[in-house]
């Protein structure tokens, strides 16, 4: 008996030591986790900042071409074209009638088995709708067009700022940025049921663009605003906007989806988006935009301004409507020009609490940027920003959410996150994702820089090692790149060490390696082009008017000499000529930009690597 | 008198301290529970700047201030020491921390200077635990030494033994681990919670 309980005693304490040492380590192991996740979202973030930051970018290209309209190089057949594309407004030449009865003569075949759409619309047609898209089924072009049109008729009544009330003790649901992903959608609706006159919504703008359900969400958004007017509310964002969906895969998606009426869709949503609303406030208390403001906003100029002449803000840039579109609060005092987003500002607390005082009102709702929760308050309260696209990264980078006011406007938030496997991924998996993605990005990143590092590499690098230490490596790193991160605690995955412990520089650009054989280009051409690849990218969309992927070696000869001329890169007629030709692979004279903008998509080695292990 | 700053880089000569004779000692590593008061102004850094460079950029990770001003909470020192890849004890975090009471550890906050002589004790303490300690202790749990434990005794004894984890910490702990039967090969299970 005593020796028993000797060696109880004995075991008992074996355990708690080994107890001890697995929780040591598992402390460490969260902790470690935590760290990467943190760092993953740094990334994400500063990458998406840099990449809107693209956005002035463009819009001054557009201002350079309308500066330089008239002392375009010759006056040849194709810069006429060329200009013309960009610039030129699209006219409408149907009147209302004669629009309305050709969208009723679409035959729809008898083997389209998704909704018929009737108008004006009930709720028959809304259960449909949600059904038919849970099916993965496409809605007819020609209900999407009539939808289109239903919507930009009832949109040009509305004010530019929408006033409700919460009496009948109703409480209102204001959702965040849902960016094309209709998982999120359709689990808000789950989760906090349809809209209704007992359940009125708010979206507040970013329907849009990255996800690839894009055109699904503004079917349902727009069917339930026509079938419930006054309580179901849209504000606009700022990629409510032909331009930015060019960029960011709207545009490509309608097109895609819609051989046949995708441009006369896209053509109709330039005005839909442009009509809608820009603000709305609920009792005379809550203020809701989809960006921000400024210290310049002023509600009452708001409601005059004329917002369906801004069909884009890069092309019209109206001060109020960018304020109101594209600022982000800040934690210090004042206004100052969001340098990031090449647009709007970044307002301060006292901006907020001067606005609000200005108008008796006590708390602004917005979005537009993502947050890990799906929501944050700012600004000792005043501010909210609500996100409602969860994973927006990547999968498991953040959770959506969405928030209720009841008569007494007080905040309740809600949140949610939508799971792509059917199998629950454990928080460590999800990191591993999360951070996989981010990484690439990040080497993407310093694969398109090459140059312009490894001539700064090089300054430091003075006996030629090939190496240098590791606080020369951030430091170099962080002022090419621009991006503020934590390149020490990166660099382990980015860099090897040298048996000296010094950063061996070049190593940071083994992962990645250009996918298709690319055209002989010098190394820097390469690139520049591959750094502005998504701006090509929309200009080329541009100019292929008829959306068949292909434009004429002289339009892409055209637009290439402009966008580098405004972007002081020397490139010679030479160079082009030969890029033109060798991507002009059927030889007749006509260029698949896809294909040219293909080879310029790169490949992470030790993705294939994996693939390959299996 | 010099005026009475933290000054990491320097140690201070002379301590408003009672009259002893004998500089204290730089870092207790002792494994006794019971430990004499730590006193972070006598810890000499010997961390190169490159190393600074590097911890200031993990702290800033946890910095969750409104304006970025370097600065974290005392319930994320651990966090952040462990994410430098230590692995104290809670008492360890606590110990260095001046034994807070409970409620401080949400509302203080402690700086990047504060920090630095805090992740030097905790940098030279000897015991830190290697994979064969772990199987060692994994062993205690092996009924059957065939080189696995079941699930459900090792979620008794992390939750009740030592420095108890919540049920949320075990789940995520042994998320993936168990196979159908509920039993976890512990090999794997230590070279995953050693990955991190």
């Amino acid at each position: 008996r005593g020796c028993s309980r000797s060696t109880r005693v004995l075991f008992h304490e074996y355990s708690i030591k080994a107890a001890i040492l697995i929780q040591r380590w598992y402390r460490r192991y969260v902790a470690r986790l935590e760290m990467r996740r943190r760092y993953t979202w740094n990334i994400f973030q500063s990458i998406e900042y840099a990449g809107e930051q693209d956005q002035l970018q463009l819009s001054s290209f557009f201002s350079f071409m309308l500066d330089n309209f008239t002392h375009m190089n010759g006056n040849g057949p194709g810069n006429k074209y060329l200009i013309s594309h960009l610039l030129d407004s699209v006219v409408d030449p149907l009147t209302e009638e004669v629009r309305q009865l050709k969208y009723e003569q679409i035959v729809v075949p008898e083997s389209y088995c998704g909704p018929r759409l009737s108008f004006p619309l009930s709720v028959t047609d809304t259960n449909a709708l949600l059904s038919a898209f849970k099916e993965e089924q496409t809605l007819h072009g020609k209900y999407v067009l009539q939808l289109l049109y239903e919507t930009k008729k009832f949109l040009k009544q509305m004010p530019n700022i929408i006033y409700l009330s919460t009496s009948y003790a109703k409480e209102i649901t204001i959702c965040g940025d849902l960016h094309g992903r209709l998982d999120d959608l359709l689990l808000i609706f789950y989760k906090n049921g349809l809209p209704s006159a007992e359940n009125p919504y708010i979206f507040n703008g970013d329907f849009v663009d990255r996800g690839k359900k894009s055109t699904e969400i503004i079917i349902i958004l727009f069917a339930f605003l026509l079938l419930y007017p006054d309580h179901m509310h849209l504000n606009r964002g700022n990629h409510e906007d032909h331009i930015m969906n060019l960029r960011y895969g709207f545009t490509r998606e309608v097109m895609q989806k819609y051989k046949t009426h995708g441009r006369e869709m896209l053509q109709l949503l330039q005005d839909v988006f442009s009509l809608l609303p820009l603000a709305t406030v609920i009792d005379n208390k809550v203020l809701i935009v989809h960006g921000g403001i400024s210290d310049k906003i002023d509600l009452d100029f708001l409601s005059t301004v004329e917002r369906h002449k801004v069909k884009s803000v890069l092309r019209l840039p109206k001060r109020s409507v960018v304020d109101i579109l594209w600022s982000d609060p800040k934690n210090q005092s004042g206004c100052s020009p969001n340098y990031f987003r090449g647009g709007g500002c970044y307002f301060g607390p006292d901006v907020t609490q001067a606005l609000l005082q200005k108008h008796g009102l006590c708390l602004l709702i917005r979005s537009h940027e993502c947050k890990q929760e799906g929501y944050e308050l700012c600004h000792n309260g005043q501010v909210i920003t609500i996100f409602s696209a969860s994973n927006y990264y990547e999968e498991g980078s953040n959770r959506g959410a969405y928030v209720k006011l009841g008569p007494e406007l007080v905040p309740r938030f809600f949140q949610y996150q939508v799971s792509r496997s059917t199998r629950k991924l454990t928080l460590h998996q999800r990191v591993c994702v999360a951070e996989g993605s981010a990484l690439r990005a990040l080497k993407e990143k310093l694969y398109a820089h090459r140059s312009d590092l490894m001539a700064a590499f090089q300054q430091y690098d003075i006996d030629n090692t090939g190496r240098i230490s590791t606080s020369e490596w951030a430091q170099v790193v962080e002022s090419v790149l621009r991006l503020d991160l934590p390149w020490r605690t990166l660099r382990p995955r980015l860099a090897r060490l040298g048996a000296d412990g010094n950063v061996e520089y070049e190593s940071c650009f083994e992962d990645i390696s250009p996918g298709e054989p690319i055209p002989p280009v010098t190394p820097n051409l390469a690139e520049t082009l591959y750094r502005y690849r998504t701006d090509l990218e929309i200009i080329f969309n541009i100019i292929d008017k008829d959306h068949s992927g292909q434009i004429s070696i002289e339009e892409f000869r055209q637009t290439w000499k402009l966008f580098s001329s405004h972007l002081g890169v020397a490139v010679d007629d030479q160079t082009i000529d030969d890029m033109a030709r060798s991507i002009d692979f059927n030889k007749d004279g006509s260029i698949d930009f896809n294909e040219f903008l293909e080879a310029f998509r790169v490949v992470h080695k030790l993705d294939i690597k994996e693939q390959q292990q299996g | 008198m010099a005026p009475k700053k933290i000054e990491p880089k320097k140690p201070e000569p002379k301590k408003p301290e009672p009259k002893k004779e004998e500089a204290p000692a730089p870092a207790p590593v002792t494994e006794t529970p019971k430990e004499p008061e730590l006193d972070l102004k006598s810890i000499a850094l010997e961390f190169t700047a490159d190393q600074i460079e590097e911890f200031k950029d993990a702290f800033t990770l946890f910095d969750e201030t409104p304006t970025g001003e370097m600065k974290i909470r005392y319930t994320q020192c651990g966090d952040v020491l462990r994410a430098l890849g230590y692995n104290p004890t809670n008492g360890d975090v606590l110990t260095v921390l001046g034994k807070p009471k409970a409620e401080d550890m949400n509302t203080k906050y402690l700086d990047f200077e504060t920090f630095l002589p805090m992740l030097q004790h905790i940098s030279r303490a000897k015991d830190q635990g290697t994979f064969e300690d772990f199987v060692e202790g994994l062993r205690v749990f092996d009924k059957e030494g065939n080189g696995t434990v079941m699930g459900a005794e090792l979620r008794h004894v992390l939750a009740t033994l030592g420095e108890k984890m919540t049920e949320d910490e075990v789940d995520r702990l042994m998320a993936g681990q168990e196979d159908a039967n509920g039993c976890i090969n512990y090999t794997s299970f230590i070279k995953h919670i050693l990955s991190g």
